[in-house]
């Protein structure tokens, strides 16, 4: 099994990242994902046991346009008149569920070696006001394009933004995809106890920590 | 029934369509096709398209194509992702045999241009022990991924050499080749032993027992000097410390500490060939509270070859290899399980066999191409050689990702240690192989020095 180098491809993302900075205006905020903070998390289901994988690597980065909401105590959140631009890539071999049969299956159902990357991109961020009051962490309902194991597709993805004491700006998000949706077929391993078939369904939640540059 | 099966059937079973092993493995559909004189053609497994054992390859270069370094060659033949693409040996006739069991391998005779093929991404060192610390260090330093049998060095200024280029290169992957900490049945075992299953530790024991010379020939002088390392005072740390190293590691890892004291005998029984290296010693390591663990080695004797004992107040466990048992005392408490669990008889004694995974029963049927396909795959260097590939694939991916998100290697090496420790494949480490291998050269210095010798801390220091 001939293993590709993957550092080609994965450098061309890294010149994505920074092409989402020179692109906007000097008073937008640029910020940068953090290497520790974060975590990622794909829950699932199969015939026998409910499953989870998680990553903490998780890169990219976003801009905000100014005046974006960045307060908490309003009862109400601002309409953003720009969309911000947000960019997140997510290796997929971090992706690990601490059984490493399982991962291995995993990786190879998703093409790991041929698409490395999951990407997000924004497309569309409107502030969620329904049953909001003052204090309240700042909601938003977002759109974005979705790529995993090379497809690609438009997402709804409700998050929240959490302004930190020291700067940093987390953003918290929880969503259900379908593997099918990404011509992934969810797996059928075969084990000792006979065949496991994964759920088609899955939830991706994720805490992503921001820092300004 | 298997196609292959069918044609290594002789003719009148032909005729009469039936094997009777193949009768007996196949199910009734396989069987009633085989009456049929139907050749059944093995069904395609539709949901069998992923490989759970195969995480992406790593290539890798053997220095050393002695007897081990052969047979680290071998398991790495079986296993499914880990490409052997260059071995290296000073000696022609090795390397020649060498190049035999890896046919795709390009051959060195010189370790530095092994390390130079960019080809390599991991290496597993199986020279004499005394040459391996520059090979290691050289190795580290460029950029591979080691694998390094046990002991490490034959001096702990060569080990602690070794043990800090490790903790240096932390962009890479370092495994000593202590290869019961990669059993998975050792492991269970472990846990089974430190939860007081079997009652108060009283003592351990072990021994290895095997009837061999240990001296090589070579109709060259210097050829013969090279390759009876083993026999040679200045440079071999004898039976304990070669052989015994695994089992002094087996115990100090059950008892979670290093022995405090150790008291050696070493002679000369019955391979009189004017060599000053013992072919027979014994060891008494001290450990906390007046508990010992005795030890036998010899080259004389064969009986009973290989095994750890650890004796307890309600049940002693035997250990051979990956193989367990246990021996409960007439008074001990019931378990539960033992009622239905598999016994073996020795002399007067039940063994109740102790299995980590005994869900999975595995499959014993096949050919002499099975059977030995399975020799290797059970073999605790396999599992070792396993586990080392798959956790240089896990280190260098994760290098690789995060360089890529983030532009460098800032903040990499604190990244590394938060999220790898801990989600490898159990191995052995730097710092247990840097244990290890003091512990056995203090051993052998008792032994070959007819002492006792205290453990001091300081030794331990890296």
């Amino acid at each position: 099994m001939k293993s590709p180098s993957l550092l080609p491809k994965l450098t061309l993302a890294a010149a994505l990242i920074t092409s989402v900075v020179t692109a906007q205006a000097a008073d937008w905020k640029y910020y940068a994902s953090q290497p520790v903070g974060t975590k990622m998390k794909v829950d699932g289901t199969s015939t026998v046991h409910d499953w989870t994988i998680e990553t903490s690597l998780v890169g990219g980065a976003m801009e905000l346009p100014p005046g974006f909401p960045m307060d908490p105590s309003v009862a109400s959140i601002p309409e953003v008149k720009e969309t911000p631009k947000v960019k997140i890539l997510i290796p997929v071999r971090r992706l690990a569920s601490g059984k490493q049969a399982m991962d291995n299956v995993m990786q190879q159902a998703m093409n790991a070696e041929s698409e490395p990357m999951i990407q997000f991109n924004l497309t569309e961020l409107k502030p969620n006001n329904e049953g909001r009051k003052a204090g309240d962490p700042l909601s938003f309902n977002t759109k974005g394009k979705l790529t995993v194991s090379g497809k690609t597709k438009e997402i709804d993805l409700p998050v929240t933004f959490h302004p930190q004491d020291d700067g940093k700006l987390k953003v918290s998000g929880e969503t259900k995809v379908k593997m099918s949706d990404f011509g992934i077929d969810p797996p059928a391993p075969k084990v000792a106890l006979g065949l496991i078939k994964t759920g088609d369904e899955v939830k991706v939640s994720f805490d992503w920590l921001t820092a300004p540059k | 029934m298997h196609v292959r099966d069918f044609q290594t059937m002789n003719d009148a079973d032909k005729l009469n369509g039936l094997n009777r092993r193949s009768f007996i493995a196949a199910g009734s559909a396989a069987a009633s096709f085989a009456m049929a004189g139907a050749v059944e053609l093995k069904a395609q497994d539709a949901e069998n398209k992923y490989d759970a054992k195969a995480s992406p390859p790593v290539n890798v270069g053997v220095i050393g194509c002695g007897p081990r370094g052969r047979d680290a060659i071998a398991a790495m033949a079986v296993l499914p992702n880990a490409p052997v693409v260059a071995v290296c040996d000073t000696y022609g006739a090795y390397l020649r045999r060498g190049k035999k069991a890896a046919p795709n391998a390009a051959g060195y005779e010189d370790y530095k241009q092994l390390l130079a093929d960019k080809k390599v991404q991991a290496v597993v060192v199986a020279t004499p022990t005394h040459q391996h610390r520059q090979i290691v260090i050289d190795a580290l330093e460029a950029g591979k991924h080691v694998y390094c049998e046990a002991p490490i060095a034959h001096t702990i200024e060569d080990a602690r050499a070794i043990a800090q280029a490790a903790k240096k290169a932390y962009k890479q992957h370092f495994q000593v080749g202590l290869q019961n900490r990669s059993d998975p049945q050792r492991s269970f075992l472990l846990e089974f032993i430190r939860v007081n299953a079997m009652g108060t530790n009283a003592m351990a024991r072990a021994q290895w027992h095997k009837k061999q010379s240990w001296r090589r020939d070579s109709p060259i002088a210097s050829r013969r000097e090279e390759i009876n390392w083993r026999l040679d005072p200045k440079l071999s740390l004898g039976l304990i410390g070669e052989i015994g190293i695994h089992q002094l590691d087996a115990v100090n890892w059950t008892y979670d500490e290093p022995p405090k004291a150790v008291t050696g005998f070493s002679s000369i029984r019955f391979w009189k060939d004017g060599r000053k290296v013992g072919d027979t010693i014994q060891a008494v390591f001290e450990y906390a509270d007046g508990l010992n663990y005795a030890y036998d080695a010899t080259l004389a004797n064969s009986f009973d070859a290989e095994y750890e004992m650890f004796y307890g107040s309600d049940s002693a466990i035997m250990i051979r290899g990956s193989k367990a048992w246990m021996f409960k005392e007439v008074d001990s408490p019931l378990l539960g399980w033992e009622v239905y669990a598999r016994k073996d008889q020795f002399y007067e004694e039940t063994g109740i066999t102790l299995i980590a995974n005994a869900t999975q029963i595995k499959d014993q049927g096949g050919d002499a191409e099975d059977k030995a396909r399975r020799a290797v795959e059970e073999s605790q260097l396999y599992l070792s050689l396993g586990s080392f590939v798959n956790n240089s694939h896990k280190h260098l991916s994760s290098v690789e990702d995060y360089i890529t998100l983030f532009g460098g290697d800032t903040g990499l090496e604190d990244y590394l240690v938060a999220e790898l420790n801990g989600k490898k494949e159990a191995f052995g480490s730097y710092i247990d192989g840097y244990n290890a291998t003091v512990c056995a050269i203090k051993a052998n210095e008792a032994v070959a020095g007819n002492k006792k010798i205290n453990f001091s801390k300081e030794w331990f220091a890296i």
